[in-house]
């Protein structure tokens, strides 16, 4: 019958085109060579390191913070001087990573070189004044304040920030 | 109140109540996400016991995730619950089983709005819902495909209408686009280093492609007939979500991933073109000789209104799938205008016209107010105009200034001052237009003493597929 030919096509097509879909955008890229290895500015993480990157993601910065430098600006952008975005992310930088907080979106400024920025950003003193108070350290900043976070989680959360070079 | 009635249609009526529910609960949360960004004093001043459960990062996952799964795709289960029987002339296959449906959903729904302002969370963009979750999403997903499918396999006409083939590929596809893009076997949810990303935007991307929009232009081929009194144009059969499986990766351009994905998805997502180019064929000459009702009638209104910032949405859609625009535009408000503009202007607009279509017929009055609706039409309409154009507008000027490479990233950020107020005008005018249909609705259903059957002339104009 026509109808049941009909079902045939669509369920098989739809299955097909998922497949297809997966096997060339996701498993594909996944046997690429730049994977496979850590880059020179990848390390595994610490065990309060990890913590820092769980609140993180308990957090959401990512939703304001990207962690990729684009090809076109790498070391060009600007933050707080002309070029200390730092260079273009690789995938490699991601090795030990999971989930990644790549972002789509910056209401503030990317963070993925952000441990090398000049003066703050290996500083944990102003990580921590920062994180309690912004706009005590950058006027005009519409990041929220985390001074709930207990003094450990701070901490750990610094001790993140710090491995961002 | 554990109930799972038997009574044709009142699984699909409680589908839409709740939906409107969960359409007010994520929108008092994003018009508190853009007080936060116009005056950040404002989270400041809060109490610090309360500031953890409101802070941006958590209550932003909860404004999304409550808009997706408890708006919307209830609302699209509302709808197709009543379209089932409508296009098959035949009962839902069970209605007991979409009430058991309708509780599993809002059980996951209310788990989602309790868990994410505690900070549970799997960090990943649309796929933030703990695990327990996501196995109750597939469950729901599931249900709702079995009462598809088994409606269409009871189906007494003998041809099968272009709707009911949207909704039967989407609930397959996205099931499995969500169980892979959710990693559903781990409890953490997460793949590691770049393929996380992948896979994530493969999902991301999807969740529109293959739910949204296949699902949504099944519900507008039933509401353009439905509202205008004229067959369809053209009944050719308009899954375009076959080939834009393939163009996740558009949403990460330049990004570490390999560039050949990357040119590979820019073409896949240039296609696309063709099956949008081939809707809005069939919706035009399907509006030929009925654009006057639009204006009378603001079911059709909200769908008309919603195919053509649909149609914009797919020009903006190929135009950031290409490296310079996305250089421009990638990272700033634009991308939130845009987002904003496919899920709310165009699918949710679809949403408004399911609503005012359907619900005089599943509680057997007419709206109780016909100027609350054209309050709705008009608030929701300018509202979102003025908040999308003023995140666009900002956006271009933010990624026009990221572009110098000598602005300090701050002065970009003190330059969306005026645009964020704009966005929170037009994001409360919206919301007001919102409290106008959940009131107007509500009014409806309560009205005593129902009408014992439609007079064939309503029936004809708001009532079933017959």
């Amino acid at each position: 019958m026509k109808i049941n030919q009909s079902i045939v096509y669509l369920t098989g097509g739809s299955i097909i085109s998922l497949l297809l879909g997966i096997i060339v955008t996701i498993i594909l890229p996944a046997q690429d060579p730049a994977v496979l290895g850590p880059s020179p500015l990848a390390r595994p993480y610490t065990a309060q390191e990890l913590l820092g990157r769980e609140i993180y993601k308990r957090e959401g910065c990512h939703y304001c913070h990207t962690q990729q430098v684009r090809a076109p600006e790498a070391d060009r952008g600007m933050v707080h001087q002309k070029g200390d975005i730092g260079p273009e992310s690789v995938p490699g930088d991601y090795y030990y990573q999971s989930p990644v907080f790549w972002g789509t979106n910056r209401q503030g400024p990317d963070l993925a070189h952000m441990a090398s920025r000049e003066g703050i950003g290996s500083n944990a003193d102003w990580h921590r004044l920062h994180f309690n108070n912004p706009r005590a350290v950058a006027s005009g900043s519409i990041m929220p304040s985390f001074d709930y976070l207990t003094p450990e989680e701070m901490e750990a959360l610094i001790a993140y920030m710090l491995t961002l070079k | 109140m554990l109930t799972l009635s038997a009574e044709p249609g009142s699984a699909s009526r409680r589908f839409f109540y709740s939906a409107i529910f969960w359409l007010i609960v994520p929108g008092i949360i994003g018009l508190t996400l853009a007080t936060f960004l116009y005056v950040p004093s404002v989270y400041d001043s809060l109490p610090l016991t309360l500031k953890p459960y409101l802070s941006f990062g958590r209550i932003r996952p909860a404004h999304v995730n409550l808009m997706i799964f408890g708006w919307l795709s209830q609302a699209y289960a509302g709808g197709i619950l009543f379209i089932l029987p409508r296009i098959t002339r035949a009962r839902l296959f069970s209605e007991r089983l979409a009430h058991a449906n309708w509780w599993l959903w809002n059980l996951m729904i209310a788990g989602a709005a309790i868990t994410l302002p505690l900070g549970l969370t799997q960090g990943r963009e649309y796929a933030e819902m703990i695990w327990p979750l996501d196995l109750l999403l597939i469950v729901n997903w599931v249900l709702l495909a079995i009462n598809i499918w088994g409606t269409f396999a009871r189906r007494e006409e003998p041809k099968v209408y272009v709707s009911l083939w949207n909704f039967m590929a989407a609930t397959i596809i996205f099931a499995g686009v969500y169980a892979v893009g959710n990693k559903i076997w781990d409890p953490s949810g997460a793949y590691t280093g770049m393929n996380d990303n992948i896979v994530n935007y493969f999902y991301v991307h999807n969740l529109f492609n293959s739910w949204f929009t296949t699902a949504g232009l099944g519900l507008a081929f039933y509401l353009l007939p439905k509202l205008t009194d004229k067959p369809l144009y053209s009944h050719r059969l308009a899954l375009w979500g076959l080939w834009s499986v393939w163009t996740g990766q558009h949403h990460q351009l330049y990004s570490p991933a390999p560039d050949w994905l990357e040119y590979l998805t820019i073409v896949f997502s240039i296609l696309a073109a063709v099956p949008t180019i081939a809707f809005m064929v069939n919706f035009f000459m399907t509006m030929r000789g009925r654009w006057g009702r639009a204006a009378e009638d603001v079911a059709l209104r909200f769908l008309v209104t919603g195919a053509l910032f649909w149609a914009f949405t797919c020009v903006q859609g190929v135009a950031q799938s290409f490296r310079t625009f996305s250089m421009y535009v990638h990272f700033t408000n634009w991308v939130i205008g845009h987002s904003h503009l496919a899920f709310v202007a165009d699918y949710s607009f679809w949403a408004f016209s399911l609503i005012y279509l359907m619900i005089p017929v599943l509680v057997r009055r007419p709206m109780y107010s016909r100027k609350l609706m054209e309050w709705h039409y008009w608030l929701t309409t300018v509202g979102m105009t003025i908040f999308m154009v003023s995140l666009w507008i900002g956006g271009l000027i933010q990624g026009q200034n990221w572009l110098t490479y000598s602005t300090p990233f701050i002065e970009t950020v003190k330059s969306m001052q005026p645009y964020f107020a704009l966005r929170l005008v037009g994001g409360l005018m919206a919301g007001v237009g919102v409290l106008c249909m959940a009131y107007n609705v509500w009014q409806t259903a309560r009205q005593p003493a129902p009408a014992p059957a439609l007079s064939p002339a309503a029936a004809a104009s708001g009532g079933g597929g017959e």
